[in-house]
């Protein structure tokens, strides 16, 4: 795998299987067990790894299957924390938002158990998959500090415990989540500072996704975020941030969205291919990642998997196309 | 002082998801439109009823019908669609960006039903809401007009259109909400340029701004031809409280932080509006959450009421 170009990834998360999904809702209503619950988790992850393995992804995610919001899975294993009632997010759904009350620790690992077990079902690499300080803190109300970055340097810290915990479990490329950088521009040095709290001591692939704002208002500030690499949702916006390439090159390695989550309707292999053919004008194929836009726990298993199916065929489309260039005449 | 809410009311509680059920019916097929159109007014009449208990004095719909401010208006209007969810400014929150196709017309009547049905039933001083047009015209996707000066102008015809049906239904006061206008304080002669074309509409205007503070543009929202202007004095930094005496108009104080769950101790709410007094006569101020409460859960947004109603009348403004 290491000569391959264009390695395929995915950003995180997948659907889950209908039997985890009513386990999950049986288990909030009292009625199932956390034991039973957490086995039909590792169920799920397997059949994830294998589903992923089937598909020919280069790198691997655990597919996310014992987290519901990406945000409260952390909260509610933080200190500090407290979840509060529904919030809308859009259309019909709604999350439970968390409240930071009081300072926050890190009473234990969160994540690294579930690493461990992914990782042990494969030979290909897992992504440790944690979300970043900032996106914690704008993500959720904030009673307890006085300053948003007093908040995110403080989340900054049980963040790197924690992903300084996956490097020592073995994980190869640990990817910490920052959606909602863009949320407040002008608060981008909080976003970098934190995050550079979080990857000091790490000496893996460090990945940061971001999605679903303004990419323009925080470019090329945004390539001062201390990672190897940038996981941009691409499709659903026409691949119109690559145009900010021309003016300020990109200098990180590109994860590229190249399907659209949030349809139904998956692009066509070709559709896709464009646009990696879009993404190798500015990035090496050593460097270009295709993927699709964001995570898939929307989307339904059958979904996920057209749309990885989608992402995998474009990519080796364009491979080929690139060894035929490569090929002396 | 008056007290009065602005934007969207939470839509269902952890208590009372009756509207979130019916939608998954509706998706579902279990339920159809008139049986959901059913469980949205009763859910508007929830609100309604809420809004009048806690002793809000002036109060709106509750926006209950709304996926976004945006998207009322998207929806009815010709020369538009609905496209990708977008986030809302700096909020965990999506809207459907709308997508201009041609040029946007509307008969005037999108908002018209709804309003007489949420009047009916609020007990006091009922006002209705329409999306700013600068905001609209900045959040949107355009494919027909030729710059931001065009489509900002043609969306204030429309809901200029929208405000002269509600004015003709009765309506005394219109909330424009509009965010766009601090978001984006360098637009600020177009947005004035499109109130203009809703003042035609000869209905009172209250020009709410949020998100982002008032304190560039105090000077410019002086010469709007608005009845109220709202003030978000929370989400931000911002010493606009200092400079009130700038405005001629009724000033919104948006005192409780519609964003963020930490409810303001009296204390704290009896020195904004304090300052506040300090700077203009309490007739012409008027209290308010700073945005929608529909980013908070509806338990925490029942007690921010609480606060602002005990705080106006703390401080003296109204009578019990």
């Amino acid at each position: 795998m290491t000569d391959q170009v264009l390695l395929t990834t995915t950003v995180g998360s997948f659907g889950k299987p209908d039997y985890l999904q009513k386990a999950r809702n049986a288990n909030a209503r009292g009625k199932l067990g956390d034991s039973e619950l957490s086995e039909l988790e590792r169920k799920a992850t397997e059949e994830w790894i294998r589903r992923q393995e089937r598909l020919d992804i280069d790198i691997l995610v655990d597919g996310e299957m014992y987290r519901g919001d990406m945000v409260a899975y952390f909260a509610e294993r933080l200190e500090g924390f407290r979840l509060g009632g529904l919030v809308r997010s859009y259309g019909n759904r709604y999350y439970h938002k968390p409240i930071i009350a009081s300072k926050v620790g890190r009473p234990k690992p969160m994540t690294v158990d579930w690493f461990r077990y992914a990782q042990s079902l494969t030979d290909r690499p897992v992504k440790g998959m944690l979300t970043g300080p900032y996106t914690l803190l704008d993500w959720s109300y904030n009673e307890a500090y006085q300053t948003r970055r007093e908040a995110a340097l403080a989340l900054a810290e049980v963040v790197r415990q924690e992903a300084e915990d996956l490097q020592a479990a073995g994980a190869r490329y640990i990817q910490v989540d920052e959606p909602a950088i863009h949320a407040r521009p002008e608060e981008i040095d909080i976003a970098i500072e934190a995050m550079a709290v979080v990857t000091q001591n790490l000496d893996v692939k460090t990945i940061s996704h971001v999605c679903y704002g303004d990419f323009a208002a925080i470019y090329p500030k945004v390539l001062e975020l201390p990672v190897d690499q940038l996981d941009l949702a691409m499709a659903n916006y026409g691949y119109r941030w690559l145009e900010l390439f021309d003016r300020d090159p990109f200098t990180k390695e590109l994860a590229i969205g190249i399907v659209d989550v949030h349809s139904h309707e998956t692009e066509s292999v070709a559709e896709a291919a464009a646009g990696i053919r879009k993404g190798l004008r500015y990035v090496s194929k050593e460097r270009l990642l295709p993927h699709p836009d964001c995570g898939l726990k929307t989307r339904t298993v059958e979904e996920s998997e057209e749309k990885c199916r989608v992402v995998v065929e474009a990519t080796k489309v364009v491979r080929k196309e690139l060894a035929r260039q490569a090929a002396p005449a | 002082m008056k007290t009065t809410v602005i934007g969207a009311y939470p839509k269902i509680s952890d208590e009372n998801q009756e509207l979130r059920r019916a939608l998954h019916r509706h998706d579902r097929g279990e339920l159809d439109a008139n049986g959901l159109s059913g469980v949205f007014d009763e859910t508007t009449r929830w609100a309604i009823g809420e809004l009048d208990w806690v002793g809000i004095d002036v109060v709106n719909d509750g926006q209950i019908r709304w996926d976004d401010m945006l998207a009322p208006f998207a929806r009815a209007w010709d020369g538009c669609e609905r496209g990708p969810l977008e986030r809302f400014y700096d909020n965990n929150t999506y809207f459907r960006q709308p997508v201009i196709t041609g040029p946007i017309t509307t008969d005037g009547r999108t908002l018209l039903r709804d309003y007489e049905f949420a009047r009916g039933i609020a007990r006091g001083q009922f006002k209705a809401a329409v999306c700013g047009p600068l905001t609209f015209a900045t959040l949107a996707e355009d494919h027909h007009y030729r710059s931001l000066e065009d489509r900002t102008l043609a969306v204030a015809d429309a809901v200029a259109a929208e405000i002269r049906t509600l004015g003709a239904a009765g309506a005394t006061l219109v909330d424009v909400e509009e965010p766009a206008l601090v978001a984006h304080p360098e637009h600020f002669a177009l947005a004035r340029a499109a109130i203009e074309r809703l003042a035609t509409a000869g209905v009172p205007l209250a020009l709410q701004t949020f998100f982002f503070p008032a304190d560039p543009l105090l000077d410019a929202l002086a010469a709007f031809p608005v009845a109220q202007v709202g003030i978000d004095v929370r989400s931000r930094e911002t010493q606009v409280v200092e400079k009130l005496n700038a405005l001629r108009h009724t000033v919104v104080l948006g005192i409780v932080d519609a964003r963020n769950t930490r409810v303001e101790t009296e204390r704290e709410l009896a020195g904004v509006i304090e300052a506040a007094l300090r700077q203009m006569p309490a007739d012409y101020l008027w209290l308010a959450p700073t945005t929608g409460l529909e980013y908070l859960p509806h338990a925490i947004a029942v007690q921010k009421l609480k606060a602002l109603v005990a705080a106006a009348r703390a401080t003296g403004g109204v009578k019990v």
